[in-house]
């Protein structure tokens, strides 16, 4: 069928073969990965998108009924401030110093948020208003909403980093390193490891 | 003879050791209800249970959502949250790629409940709309003692929200079918990528001209990673996404 002296040549031609093949599907998977944990991405903007929607109407609420207090006004003050220097997101999920500037930002617009919550407290009035409960109610949804989304972010992100530093895959991210950087992960709240201090001083 | 046998057993030996491996890796999620109303706790009547169920069950029919209740005794070290949206994974809740379930947990000894959303149906169920329905009828009819009320009471505000016909439970379904919507694009190839593309797909053209057969062999040997999770429990799963929406509540 095939001629004796070709042979060899036939024989380096098929591994070639066999090497591209192999190429193709690890790159074709790097994508699927990468493209998997980007929408996971955009459902964790989403969901902290949704919690800066909820800001003004939340703070609109607290301050119709009860904004005469200074505790309440600067709680509010903060959430506004906060809300208002949220670090774009766009492209963090490649990139660690964004990434942090981005989880530092929404970290401080937690505090904020959970201080108002606290303060709140002291109007019984404002807290049985089915118009705060809704939005309470909203904003729990919100938080559980991050939380399930940024895990689900850092599973994708861990599916496709230990593909693409695993061998083969990291030879061919290699090729183009600038569309397969990384992913950076969310880590836990740094305040939330060390414990609230509470002070009993006036 | 012999030898297949003990391959046999130590392949047993193998998959056993993986499962246990796999068993304490992840916090236990109890399989997949076979039924629309769990209840492990005692918590409701017989009666009211099975009546419940087949509510439920005529509901799915008509109207495609999968609406089930799970009642058991505590989450254990888990949270409340977390438990409940990953056994709403697990269990592929809903319809594939409309995640239209929902799932009322009950746990009687942690006294918790919650209710949790498939993105499919949160522009119907929200947050807000959710919360009420733990808040107004189920938490003070348990309060009261009256735990078949509350449930079957919950359940029917719960159908309520979703029942506004399947006209707008059509509108609801596109925020789930938008998940992953507004993902940035992906950026253009460079040349080197193109370039390398075009000569393989040169090389493997000339290849499967030659060698038909092989070639078929190789394909099929790359298109083969692809495949699904298996089936869930007894009847229709497949959904199972839930992006933790939904309203807790405690008693």
């Amino acid at each position: 069928m095939v001629n004796r002296s070709k042979r060899p040549a036939l024989i380096v031609l098929i591994v070639v073969v066999l090497c591209f093949l192999y190429g193709i599907g690890t790159y074709n998977s790097l994508i699927r990965l990468d493209q998997q944990a980007q929408s996971q991405w955009a459902q964790v903007e989403n969901a902290y998108q949704r919690r800066l929607d909820l800001v003004p109407n939340l703070v609109s609420t607290v301050k119709g009924a009860a904004a005469f207090e200074k505790s309440t006004y600067t709680a509010v003050a903060e959430v506004r401030a906060n809300a208002g220097h949220v670090a774009p997101s766009t492209g963090a999920q490649n990139d660690p110093a964004k990434f942090a500037d981005y989880q530092k930002s929404q970290d401080n617009l937690s505090s904020a948020l959970s201080r108002l919550m606290v303060v709140v407290e002291a109007y019984p009035d404002l807290k049985a208003t089915e118009n705060f409960r809704d939005l309470q109610a909203q904003l729990e949804g919100t938080e559980n909403r991050i939380t399930v989304e940024r895990m689900r972010f850092n599973e994708a992100a861990q599916g496709f980093n230990s593909k693409r530093d695993s061998f083969p895959a990291n030879v061919i991210a290699g090729l183009s390193s600038a569309r397969f950087k990384d992913k950076v992960y969310f880590r836990a709240d740094a305040q939330a490891a060390t414990a609230p201090k509470v002070s009993f001083q006036p | 003879m012999r030898r297949r046998c003990s391959h046999l057993l130590m392949l047993t030996v193998f998959m056993m050791l993986l499962g246990g491996v796999r068993a304490l890796a992840a916090p236990p999620i109890p399989p997949a209800p076979t039924q629309w109303v769990t209840d492990t706790a005692g918590f409701m009547s017989d009666s009211a249970r099975s009546t419940l169920n087949a509510k439920l069950e005529a509901y799915e029919q008509t109207s495609k959502h999968q609406v089930l209740v799970w009642i058991s005794k505590s989450t254990g070290d888990d949270s409340l949250e977390d438990w409940a949206v990953r056994s709403f994974q697990a269990w592929k809740v809903g319809r594939k790629g409309l995640d239209d379930g929902l799932v009322l947990f009950v746990f009687s000894d942690d006294h918790t409940v919650r209710i949790e959303v498939g993105y499919g149906l949160e522009g119907v169920a929200t947050d807000s709309a959710t919360s009420r329905v733990l808040r107004e009828t189920i938490l003070p009819k348990i309060k009261a003692g009256d735990h078949d009320g509350a449930i079957v009471g919950g359940v029917d505000k719960i159908l309520a929200l979703l029942s506004p016909g399947a006209a707008s439970s059509a509108a609801a379904v596109a925020p789930g079918a938008g998940f992953g919507g507004n993902a940035p694009p992906a950026q253009p190839m460079p040349w080197y990528e193109v370039l390398i593309l075009v000569l393989l797909a040169v090389a493997v053209l000339w290849f499967a001209i030659r060698h038909p057969v092989f070639a078929y062999f190789l394909l099929s040997m790359i298109g083969r990673n692809s495949g699904g999770g298996g089936g869930g429990g007894g009847f229709s799963s497949g959904g199972g996404r839930s992006g933790g929406g939904g309203a807790s509540g405690k008693w």
